[in-house]
């Protein structure tokens, strides 16, 4: 064999077994990637179709990565395109329903029905249930919901998110506090629900 | 037990739970956050069911995967 068949052969060995290294890394990624993915789509069914197209562009489309960087933020990068491409979701939640509530609202809301005038936090964690959770979540429209599940439940860092979603950092964090907030405003609403109304309420 | 008029100090401290628990407060920014907290059971307790309340609904909406969907995603693969 001649030196540049050798070199191409060598070559393409190396390409092969980047490949296939890069497909196993991402691989051992899919359950945080379908964590996540099942928080953006409505359905268990969606959840795994995104997840499925998602690994199918990026096997595709591995050369593009940048070895040593992120790879799950890629992927996930890859998966929140592929939601927007699908249509689901073209309408933007808007920015300015009213929502006075601050952080320590679901503390103040959910201890109110208890006798202590400043009980333990995990007093008042045990007014929620696992339901209560995964209905707020749910609740939550998806603009906002996708930052609180990248940050909340994918542990993405606040620049991670904004790289994914291609929004600025500030709307990252505008969007996540706003988020967290409607999500609580719906879990003390869900436990009011459930029939453990505060006094006087 | 401290009954705690809502006073500046724990405003402050209230819009600095998000970023804090996050860690993307500045240092000095953490410090007096801390500051604050170490001489406030209002806050305290606010802050540590932020956090567990975080942790909470993470563990409450994980879902596992479907293992189907793992054999699946596995023959997506490049063949040799």
């Amino acid at each position: 064999m001649s030196d540049t068949a050798h070199e191409q052969a060598r070559r393409l060995a190396e390409g092969a077994r980047d490949r296939v290294r890069f497909e196993e890394e991402a691989l051992n990624l899919s359950d945080q990637v379908y964590s996540v993915a099942r928080h953006l789509s409505g359905s268990k069914e969606e959840a795994e179709d995104l997840v499925q197209e998602t690994y199918a562009r990026a096997f595709r489309s591995w050369r593009s990565f940048t070895p040593g960087t992120n790879l799950r933020a890629w992927l996930m990068r890859i998966l929140t395109n592929l939601n927007i491409d699908r249509g689901r979701r073209k309408q933007r939640s808007p920015d300015t329903q009213p929502l006075e509530e601050g952080d320590y609202y679901l503390y103040n809301r959910l201890s109110d029905a208890l006798p202590e005038s400043n009980p333990q936090e995990d007093q008042v964690l045990r007014r929620l249930s696992q339901n209560d959770a995964v209905d707020a979540l749910s609740a939550v429209p998806h603009d906002f919901r996708d930052v609180v599940v990248l940050v909340d439940i994918g542990d993405f860092s606040y620049q991670d998110a904004a790289q994914i979603l291609d929004i600025p950092i500030g709307t990252v964090m505008s969007r996540l506090h706003r988020g967290r907030r409607i999500l609580k405003k719906q879990l003390a609403d869900s436990v009011e629900r459930d029939g453990q109304p505060g006094d006087g309420e | 037990m401290s009954v705690l008029p809502v006073d500046d100090p724990c405003d402050k401290c209230e819009q600095m739970l998000q970023p804090y628990l996050d860690r993307e407060l500045t240092e000095e920014e953490r410090m007096e956050a801390e500051l604050h907290l170490d001489g406030c059971s209002y806050c305290r307790a606010r802050y540590r069911f932020e956090e567990k309340l975080r942790m909470f609904v993470r563990q409450a909406v994980v879902e596992q995967m479907d293992p189907q969907l793992k054999l699946k995603l596995a023959a997506l693969r490049t063949p040799l």
